[in-house]
């Protein structure tokens, strides 16, 4: 990954014309449907959000493996920073702390050469690194001396740095592989359009609650719908992402992305709905914290890459 | 099984730039971590480039709460206080800035919240709310206040009326009140240039005073800014004739 290998890359190449044709499209269409006379307030916010973020994305994978990996690093720190502030963790800055370099050094060890292997990312520490993470932070406490209110400290941190710094971490991993454009691409879009398919099959067609306690909005039609969308995308994107894969690979990334994507957003939904919250933030206008936009991306991307790993060389 | 208590930052709804102007704020590591990194450069830079020097250091409290009194003349006046002040304190080293200068636009804000931890002071609509926020600062032990009387950067580089707020404030406070000269900052860097010259900046520490026994009135206001600028006026002699 380099610009010029970008230049000269017809997938790069392919998935900027997509990208930019679909924002091009879809303000054409909020621009119509404002002259028209609609209310179109919460869709153009949104959209505005998205104008932000997808050149962001863009101009990162443009500029290389290191701008990549990098980028989804302070994607996760801020994601933490995020999660810590709702649950109150925030005020423990030990912990905070020890997460905070904790994903640091996910991002660092993606970032560097395998000393053994001399190959882009240094797999084997990045996948064993939790351990030393966790170890550290059940350290914090017993260099403090302090028991009380520990165990809920220690399991925040936990989950924060597991699930938003190491699980999420995954996506910064996949800018080491031979098909970076194809596979980082792949995975956003299709994260990203099975989130919008839920939403709009839901409105369409919703009728029945899918789980009334975690996300009221959410249901089965607009699940399911989301799931047949994510089965089809794998087969439409083939030939540009993964002209490699087998259709049990494609089958896989469907269900992967179809799944995944959905528990990520209700995993997110219970965390707010404990808290008593609506949003994890107000970073991104539209759109509410980051970690309500990445929430879907975190369980698929450990799940996919290890997937593509596993049944076709990576590097 | 007791459920568990989350403590949710009370800001959690507002953007980035809604968060840097509310006032207190929240803690924040990566602020924090910000300010010392911004803090360690501006001290390098004041040491090399205006050859800052500091007198009176012995003159300010070992712990506890305090106020800073300073005369205004650059933005450097603030910037030579906090550098005379220990680095671990600083995230609780509040310097009062208008709030109609410092906290209009985002960068401006994130300056003046992130680098210099200012309290965002309202002198055109809402002084009292104001100074009472400033009372609540001073009343969570370990807070440091730095005040400019002026109110505003003088034009001319002499010291100009003091604004009866501070000795509102100060009035029965028992509290020490730490006056302040920085001399050569208006040279360096006055309000009508954009960028800062190369010139000698010297900071001079006076005595703490109290105004403990002092009944909160207008006289008393009053009597505290006479005293008050009397000892910044003292304090300047003795940087002219130095």
């Amino acid at each position: 990954m380099s610009p010029e290998a970008a230049l000269h890359s017809d997938v790069f190449l392919t998935y900027l014309a997509i990208l930019l044709g679909l924002l091009a499209v879809a303000g054409g269409v909020i621009g119509v449907l404002g002259l028209l006379g609609k209310d179109v307030g919460h869709t153009w916010r949104a959209y505005r959000g998205w104008l932000v973020m997808i050149p962001l994305v863009l101009a990162c994978v443009f500029l290389g493996r290191l701008a990549t990996v990098a980028f989804f690093t302070l994607v996760a720190i801020v994601g933490f920073k995020e999660f810590a502030r709702a649950t109150g963790l925030y005020r423990d800055w030990w912990m905070t702390g020890v997460v905070y370099a904790g994903i640091l050094g996910s991002g660092v060890f993606s970032a560097m050469t395998d000393p053994v292997l001399d190959r882009p990312g240094w797999y084997g520490m990045f996948v064993v690194w939790p351990a030393f993470v966790i170890t550290l932070i059940l350290l914090v406490p017993i260099l403090r001396n302090r028991s009380e209110g520990q165990l809920q400290a220690i399991a925040l941190a936990l989950l924060g740095f597991l699930y938003i710094g190491w699980m999420f971490g995954h996506v910064g991993f996949l800018a080491n592989s031979k098909d970076a454009y194809g596979y980082l691409f792949y995975l956003i879009f299709a994260v990203e359009v099975n989130d919008v398919a839920a939403f709009t099959f839901g409105r369409t067609f919703g009728r029945h609650p899918l789980r009334s306690n975690i996300s009221p909005k959410k249901t089965w039609e607009g699940s399911l719908g989301a799931l047949a969308v994510s089965m089809v995308l794998p087969w439409l994107l083939w030939k540009l992402s993964f002209p490699h894969f087998t259709p049990r690979e494609l089958i896989l990334s469907g269900l992967i992305v179809g799944v995944g994507g959905q528990l990520g957003d209700l995993a997110m939904s219970v965390i707010k709905r404990d808290l008593g919250i609506k949003d994890m933030g107000a970073l991104i206008g539209g759109h509410g914290g980051i970690l309500d936009r990445i929430d879907s991306l975190i369980c698929v991307a450990p799940l996919w890459l290890n997937m593509a790993r596993y049944f076709h060389e990576f590097y | 099984m007791e459920p568990w208590h989350y403590d949710t930052a009370e800001d959690i709804e507002a953007s980035l730039v809604e968060r840097l102007r509310r006032f207190p704020r929240e803690p924040d590591i990566l602020v924090y971590s910000a300010r010392l990194a911004a803090a360690a450069i501006l001290r390098a830079w004041l040491k090399v480039y205006h050859r800052l020097r500091i007198v009176g250091r012995e003159n300010l409290p070992r712990e506890g709460s305090f106020v800073l009194v300073a005369n205004h003349a650059s933005h450097l006046d603030a910037l030579s206080i906090l550098a005379a002040l220990p680095m671990g304190s600083l995230h609780r080293v509040f310097p009062a800035a208008a709030k109609d200068f410092f906290f209009v636009s985002p960068p401006r804000t994130a300056v003046a919240a992130v680098v210099v931890n200012a309290l965002p002071f309202d002198r055109e609509t809402n002084i009292r709310q104001s100074l009472n926020l400033c009372r609540q600062l001073l009343d969570n032990p370990g807070n440091v206040l730095l005040i400019f009387p002026e109110g505003t950067r003088s034009m001319t580089g002499r010291l100009g009326d003091f604004k009866p707020g501070v000795g509102l404030l100060l009035a029965g406070v028992d509290l020490p009140v730490v006056p302040c000269y920085v001399a050569g900052a208006f040279e360096a860097w006055p309000k009508a240039k954009r960028f800062p010259r190369p010139r000698r900046v010297r900071l001079l520490i006076g005595e703490p005073r109290r105004y403990a026994e002092l009944k909160r009135g207008k006289e008393a206001a009053l009597a505290i800014c006479h005293d008050l600028r009397d000892a910044i006026v003292a304090l300047g002699e003795h940087a002219g004739r130095r």
